[in-house]
């Protein structure tokens, strides 16, 4: 009911979503699919996975759009589908770097020593 | 320690370093020349738009005594950076964001040329 | 001052060990200062902020220990990342896209020049996220002749930034849009704020009659060599001081010297 009533998220380049849960759970669910990617015991993969779940949670229990924007508490709804959108293009790059290995070089001695 | 540390890594085996541009030698000899040639075929054109008082053949010894003053260069890496330099000038001289006394400053016109022997640094007066 | 508050979450694993001893001297010491201080004007801890900043930053270390190399909140709690310069799309990335972190603007990216070090060149940048209200600010290092990755990829904001540098500290970045100068003038040659450029600058400029225009020759008061003292006479960061009094000679060594 809300959604049908709000014309504009104030936001300049962000339009009223029509159906946010639709496709919260369509991006959620591609995330999660992108993360299987990443090997089991990765951080990214555990913490990414464990606040998507959250979220996909609130989606799934809350079917009013204010409230849902309540539980999640990253602002209006559109910006929580755009926060999604750009997991999304992370979790891809993110499979790509691989920035679970090990750290690539020792910094030389005293790079980072101040004052010298 | 720090110094310590840092003779023992120049000392040892060859450092690997991260090329700009060029792997070798040859590639930023490549470079230099394509730069050169763009430099060369630039000269008259320059010469007409800026309304320079001098001979595209001036201009063009100029060039070469310019890319001559580093020949002593052999490090790719040292020779990518002076490409670059000479890229951003030669951008700046065919879009003719430089004006006539930027070209000019090659030729150092007006610079009396500094004494060499002692006499002359002894006419000159004060010289430290 | 600042290394007392210092908090190294993470750093090499010999390096870390070191620095953790000495930090926890330092720590002791400054706890003993501050107990005894009640002046009005020192700067009074927030130790809540302190403790977010530095479990944010343990939060990146652990995502990306492939570039974080160290993480720190300084005194005035300011958390900084300190990432090997092969990691800068990928850290800089994840800070703007991850739902937790959101560092959407960059604010300012700058550099610092340290002659002595290995690599001369820090790279700083300094990072906002509205969303959760924060900043954090990203270090990395190079010397003049390694191309470091351009960040316009990233963040638009970086474009100018990055000529900045380029045109005052020589650092070239590789995939630039449009690297060129934007400070000095057409025909400057050299980098100004490069701690090897002489205060006067190598030419100076005047007009001409003869010749009807600007000229521009070598100055007469070229400074040959620049000499940095960096010793204050005063006292500007007591916290970081080597201690002086500790024994730097083994004991058999010592003996020697006595005899």
């Amino acid at each position: 009911m809300a959604g049908l009533l709000k014309k504009t998220t104030g936001l300049v380049g962000l339009a009223v979503s029509q159906n946010p849960h639709e496709r919260l759970r369509v991006l959620y669910a591609k995330i999660l699919a992108s993360l299987q990617t990443i090997p089991q015991d990765a951080a990214y993969r555990k913490y990414t996975e464990q606040f998507i779940n959250e979220k996909i949670n609130h989606v799934n229990t809350e079917p009013d759009v204010e409230k849902l924007e309540m539980k999640i508490n990253c602002g209006q709804i559109e910006e929580v589908i755009s926060q999604a959108e750009q997991e999304l293009f992370l979790s891809r790059k993110m499979a790509e770097w691989k920035p679970w290995e090990p750290l690539i070089e020792e910094p030389p001695p005293n790079q980072w020593k101040w004052p010298i | 320690m720090a110094s310590t540390a840092a003779t023992r890594s120049a000392a040892g085996a060859v450092r690997v370093v991260k090329p700009i541009f060029s792997r070798d030698l040859d590639e930023a000899k490549l470079r230099v020349r394509q730069l050169y040639k763009a430099w060369y075929r630039e000269v008259p054109n320059t010469v007409t738009v800026y309304q320079l008082d001098i001979t595209a053949q001036q201009g063009r010894e100029k060039v070469r005594e310019m890319f001559f003053k580093n020949r002593h260069i052999t490090d790719p890496r040292v020779i990518d950076m002076l490409v670059i330099k000479g890229k951003m000038e030669f951008q700046e001289t065919i879009n003719v964001w430089k004006q006539k006394t930027h070209i000019m400053r090659y030729f150092h016109e007006t610079e009396t040329p500094r004494p060499t022997d002692f006499l002359s640094k002894f006419y000159t007066g004060h010289d430290p | 001052m600042a290394a007392s508050l210092v908090r190294f979450v993470r750093g090499g694993l010999h390096r870390s060990f070191n620095f953790a001893n000495r930090n926890a001297v330092l720590m002791q010491a400054r706890m003993e200062t501050t107990t005894t201080e009640t002046r009005p004007t020192v700067r009074p801890k927030d130790a809540v902020t302190h403790n977010q900043l530095s479990a944010f930053g343990e939060y990146v270390a652990e995502m990306l220990p492939k570039y974080v190399q160290q993480v720190q909140v300084t005194c005035f709690n300011e958390l900084e990342v300190m990432i090997h310069p092969e990691g800068i799309i990928p850290v800089l990335t994840f800070l703007r896209d991850h739902t937790n972190a959101q560092f959407r603007n960059m604010t300012d990216l700058t550099a610092v020049d340290i002659p002595t070090r290995q690599n001369r060149f820090e790279i700083v940048y300094n990072l906002l996220s509205l969303r959760y209200n924060s900043r954090i600010r990203v270090k990395t290092y190079t010397d003049e002749l390694t191309p470091v990755d351009s960040s316009v990829s990233v963040h638009n904001a970086a474009n100018w930034y990055e000529r900045e540098v380029w045109d005052m500290y020589g650092v070239f970045f590789a995939n630039h849009p449009d690297l060129r100068r934007i400070l000095t003038d057409y025909g400057f040659e050299g980098h100004p704020f490069r701690k090897d450029f002489p205060l006067s600058g190598y030419v100076e400029v005047r007009y001409d009659d003869e010749v009807k225009r600007v000229v521009a020759e070598p100055v007469e008061l070229s400074q040959e060599f620049r000499k940095f003292d960096l010793n204050s006479p005063w006292e500007v960061f007591p916290a970081h001081r080597e201690p002086k009094d500790s024994p730097k000679l083994e004991a058999g060594d010592q003996k020697v010297e006595t005899k």
